[in-house]
């Protein structure tokens, strides 16, 4: 039974942590909370369903291609909004970012409708191994996530777009100095943010379904498990993601199954009250 | 016509009341509430068990005293944290309380929520009256809170608050009384937030959870921000922008022609989305007074690279 | 990009505005010779997936009866809808709107409880009619003024006639799991009643919220114990979600669904495999299926034959007892013709499925008794609909079968 829980927990944890991941990425590097992780992952989801099913592409390509989609979408919501919002300080953003949500959310509605969809992927009875049941939508969002996280840990600790990254992340004015171009990077990040959203919103759809409220249930969780892990560190978004997917799920053990969102809290409280920086989170001088 | 020009201008008044706790909560202090309609929850539930009770003045203070109660009690679970990890705190407090609202029938009435809430001076007023007597009753709450807010951001409080927003090294240095400065901002906000529930509950006289989600935080957030962030008195404008969004946008609707029924909700709310973000990018270059805030103070940063001059809120109007 | 001249608030101010003063014009003028009515119907939030067929068969009324001629002496009806949001409080802006610019006479619609609840004072206190769509109790509870109707079976009926389908299928022990959702909760004391009635026993009650980001917990809680049958009170799109991890879980059990979430006018057989869907068993509230009229509808609605429309069906009917109604009492008036409709649906009369064929009878004087495509739309004094009786289906080979009708 708890193996099974730690099961679930732990694959739920993995889907969090890509959106967990770009919510990271955006306050480390772009400086703000971007609640448009929300929407970005209904359109994921949305793009991957349209390949999917209307243009026939099998879900791998169907999940590249919907991830390149809100990667190119993301880069011109930069372009025409979060880029000219840069000098207006970071609540302007975050607030920016909010409207934004909920204008992807409603495109969405506005050209699918309402109707609860589903990708063209086969649903199939679990394996059964050492007493647990593991279905392969989960061996699929492991494998997928686990994929693109080390890819990302490549990029960023092995690439010259990474090395750069890191150092807007840092300290933007001496990385300006040492001539890394901020606009192309932060375009770049955006693109990167974009990848890993679209993607987080073809596995949702795989793990629930295709409709517009897919993304914002998504929201909070991911918050949380960002903030848990420092925000800015890619690495302490997974951690954060996995601790609560666990939490979630191993809390069924406890309390009941209505009240377990609310223990995947108090983890997040505990954890922050025992280390105050986050997991893995710099943090220097506290007010 | 009118009626429902009462309506709205009643809405707008109760959110005027919940950006005024925002803009002291974060104009001032510089705290991060993402718990907002928690609290709001909080004063409406309390007020909706205890009118009936202890009549409706006493149970607007109990509804004011348990938001700032629990407002306390969060920042004080804060305190060990890097200082903005208030954000998640609240965060988590919100959803905590939309939990506790839906599961626990026997206290809130679960889903299905509290009706028959009774209004203030009910039995004074004819029933055609009714709604123009709360909006003066909503109007007049709005004023005395006002004045009250104001007087304390020019008080001593209110400008040691600010400097201490603005700069963490002597903040850091002060360390405890500086806590307790900050614990009591927050409760002042969750007070106003609670009487702004109290509110609620008293136009609706009907809650349920459904009433106070994370949706209400957001438009909270966009109307302080809609107003210019910092003043007060742009705040009971952004309020109002916020309103004529979502309203304005019904009868958008009705002038466009046969769309599907989801189509025209979808335009009607991403209308809202559009009508904030253009807000933002059209604000006028160098009007802006209040300090700009980054990311870095939003969410604990050591580096806050020029914290702008912090403005006195309101005494300055803005863009009027 | 920035604009000098014109800053946001203007910007704001001006658009907002516009469209206030542009109604304002109209409202004057337009009303003449059209009958206003008014819905609230949702479109976004968590019960969003219901309301494009509901204004589809409210269009589809109001368009058969003005085509026919209109109401009391050719006035044709004109609809506004206003989405319900999922909220009360959204209801509460929407009602308004419509009773105080549109100036409707009746306001229906209302899929949710609390946004039902929320507008119901509003409403009545305008003497105007309500009619709703929602199941909570409350909403027709009290003193309604003889102006509410309830267009739908109440919660506490919905319990009992699972528990007579899960006898029917011999099963002694359930589990429940249903969603914290105003509709749904009520339902649940009353069937644990019944099960006891009929000497079988609720083993857990599982309840989730609504919007989570994934229900394979409360899955896993419900069905890891392997009960022989779980009752499963969800909507639309939790039960997709439900139905998949059932399956990815490799649970057995028998399951029973309500129609709102296994069927919902056809839409779950849309959104899942007919391997997810396989197997399940739903009941809802059942429309008069052998009726010519509501195989009509069935087919203007664009369905295939054989589907079962339940709060489509509604809205289609609250559109047609207006128009009776008020073409009985030769008024529009909210309070006149509120008399009027137990006098059109109930019995004695001859029944009428045919809303053109019926205004005719109407018009010559005759007592009809209508029967409606969403059910039989009798009402007792409290505005509650009787003669509920729920269909039990079982989807097999991806398609609905019908077993029986239990009453």
């Amino acid at each position: 039974m708890i193996g099974q829980l730690l099961l679930n927990g732990t694959v739920s944890g993995l889907l969090l942590a890509l959106p967990a991941l770009a919510v990271s990425l955006t306050f480390g590097i772009l400086k703000f909370p971007n609640f448009a992780v929300g929407g970005s992952l209904t359109l994921g989801a949305y793009a991957g369903w349209v390949f999917n099913t209307q243009l026939g592409f099998q879900i791998v390509g169907a999940s590249l291609l919907a991830a390149a989609t809100v990667a190119l979408v993301s880069v011109l919501l930069d372009v025409a909004v979060f880029g000219r919002l840069r000098e207006q300080g970071s609540i302007a953003l975050m607030v920016a970012s909010m409207g934004v949500s909920l204008i992807l959310e409603n495109l969405c509605r506005f050209v699918f409708g309402n109707a609860t969809r589903s990708l063209d992927v086969d649903v199939a009875r679990p394996l059964r191994w050492a007493g647990l049941r593991i279905s392969h939508e989960q061996i699929v969002t492991a494998a997928a996530v686990l994929g693109c996280l080390v890819l990302l840990h490549l990029v960023l600790r092995t690439t010259p777009l990474g090395r750069a990254m890191r150092a807007v992340a840092d300290n933007p004015t001496l990385a300006a100095a040492r001539g890394i171009e901020r606009e192309v990077i932060v375009r770049l990040t955006w693109a990167i943010i974009g990848l890993l959203t679209g993607l987080a919103g073809v596995l949702a759809a795989i793990d629930r379904a295709v409709e517009p409220l897919v993304g914002w249930s998504y929201q909070i969780p991911v918050f949380a498990a960002a903030i848990l892990g420092g925000l800015g560190s890619p690495l302490g978004a997974v951690l954060g993601a996995l601790a609560v997917g666990l939490s979630e799920e191993l809390a069924t053990l406890v309390v009941p199954t209505s009240y377990r969102q609310a223990v995947s809290f108090a983890v997040i409280l505990l954890l922050l009250l025992v280390r105050s920086q986050g997991l893995l989170g710099a943090r220097a001088v506290r007010k | 016509m009118t009626a429902y020009l009462v309506t709205i201008l009643v809405i707008v008044a109760i959110a005027t009341l919940v950006g005024l706790a925002l803009n002291f909560q974060w104009g001032c202090a510089g705290l991060v509430n993402f718990g907002v309609a928690g609290f709001v929850a909080l004063g409406a539930y309390a007020t909706a068990l205890l009118t009936p009770v202890v009549g409706w003045f006493a149970a607007m203070l109990a509804a004011a005293a348990l938001s700032a109660l629990l407002s306390v009690f969060l920042a004080l679970l804060s305190i060990r944290l890097a200082d903005d990890y208030l954000a998640i705190v609240t965060l988590g407090f919100g959803e905590a309380v939309r939990l506790v609202l839906l599961n626990e029938g026997w206290l809130t009435g679960g889903a299905l929520g509290i009706a028959g809430i009774p209004r203030p001076f009910a039995s004074l007023i004819a029933p055609e009256h009714a709604d123009f007597a709360l909006l003066g009753f909503a109007v007049a709450l709005v004023g005395i809170v006002y004045i009250i807010l104001e007087a304390l951001v020019r008080s001593p409080f209110g400008r040691v608050l600010r400097a201490l927003r603005d700069d963490p090294v002597v903040a850091a240095s002060l360390a405890k009384p500086v806590l307790i400065l900050r614990i009591k901002a927050f409760a002042v906000g969750g007070a106003v937030m609670g009487l702004a529930g109290a509110m609620h509950a008293f136009y609706m006289t009907y809650i349920d959870p459904s009433q106070f989600t994370a949706i209400t935080t957001s438009y909270a957030f966009m109307a302080v921000i809609a107003g210019g962030r910092g003043s007060n008195t742009g705040l009971m404008i952004g309020a109002g922008t916020i309103m004529l969004l979502l309203e304005g946008t019904r009868f958008l609707k009705d002038l466009i022609p046969a769309l599907d029924g989801a189509q025209i909700a979808a335009l009607r709310l991403g209308g809202v989305g559009v009508g904030i973000v253009l807000l933002l990018l059209l604000r006028p270059q160098g009007l802006l007074r209040e300090p700009q805030r980054k990311a870095a103070s939003l969410l604990a940063d050591p580096e806050r690279a020029d914290a702008a001059d912090p403005s006195l809120p309101a005494s300055h109007p803005q863009e009027i | 990009m920035a604009l000098p001249i014109l800053n946001r608030r203007h910007l704001v101010a001006g658009l907002g505005l516009a469209p206030f003063a542009i109604r304002s014009v109209e409202g004057a003028a337009a009303q003449g010779a059209e009958i206003p009515l008014g819905f609230v119907i949702p479109f976004t939030g968590a019960t969003g997936p219901y309301g494009p067929d509901m204004k589809k068969a409210a269009d589809l009324a109001t368009k058969t009866i003005n085509d026919a001629g209109g109401i009391l002496g050719g006035r044709k009806l004109k609809l506004f809808i206003e989405d319900e949001e999922t909220s009360a409080t959204a209801s509460v802006t929407a009602t308004r709107k419509l009773l105080e610019v549109d100036r409707v006479e009746m306001v229906g619609g209302f899929w949710g409880s609390p946004p039902a609840l929320a507008a119901k004072p509003l409403i009545v206190g305008a003497n105007k009619v309500q009619m709703v769509s929602a199941a909570a109790p409350a909403i027709t509870e009290g003193d309604t003024k003889n102006l509410v109707y309830r267009f739908q079976a109440k919660s506490t009926q919905w319990g009992p006639a699972g528990a007579k389908i899960l006898k029917d299928l011999g099963v002694k022990k359930v589990a429940v799991l249903a969603q914290q959702n105003p509709f749904i909760v009520a339902m649940v004391e009353p069937f644990k009643a019944e099960m006891a009635k009929r000497d079988g026993t609720v083993t857990d009650v599982v309840m989730y919220n609504p919007d989570q980001a994934s229900y394979r917990a409360e899955v896993q809680k419900a069905f890891g114990p392997e009960p022989e049958a779980v009752f499963v009170l969800a909507l639309l799109t939790d039960m997709v979600a439900i139905a998949k991890e059932i399956y990815r879980g490799g649970f057995r059990s028998k399951v029973l669904a309500l129609g709102t979430g296994a069927d919902a006018d056809g839409a779950f057989l849309k959104s899942v495999s007919p391997e997810v869907a396989e197997g399940i068993h739903h009941l809802q509230p059942a429309p008069p299926l052998n009726s010519i009229s509501y195989k009509k509808f069935v087919k203007s609605m664009g369905a295939p034959d054989g589907t079962v429309f339940l709060f489509a069906g509604n809205m289609y009917d609250q559109v047609c007892v207006t128009a009776l109604a008020m073409e009985h009492a030769k008024s529009t008036e909210a309070l006149v013709w509120a008399k009027s409709i137990r006098a059109v649906c109930n019995p004695p009369g001859d029944e009428a499925d045919d809303i053109a064929v019926a205004l005719e009878r109407v018009r010559l004087g005759h007592d009809i008794n209508y029967i409606g495509a969403g059910a039989t739309c009798d009402f007792n004094d409290q505005g509650d609909q009787l003669n509920r009786s729920f269909l039990h289906q079982v989807i097999e080979g991806g398609k609905n079968r019908i077993i029986d009708v239990v009453s």
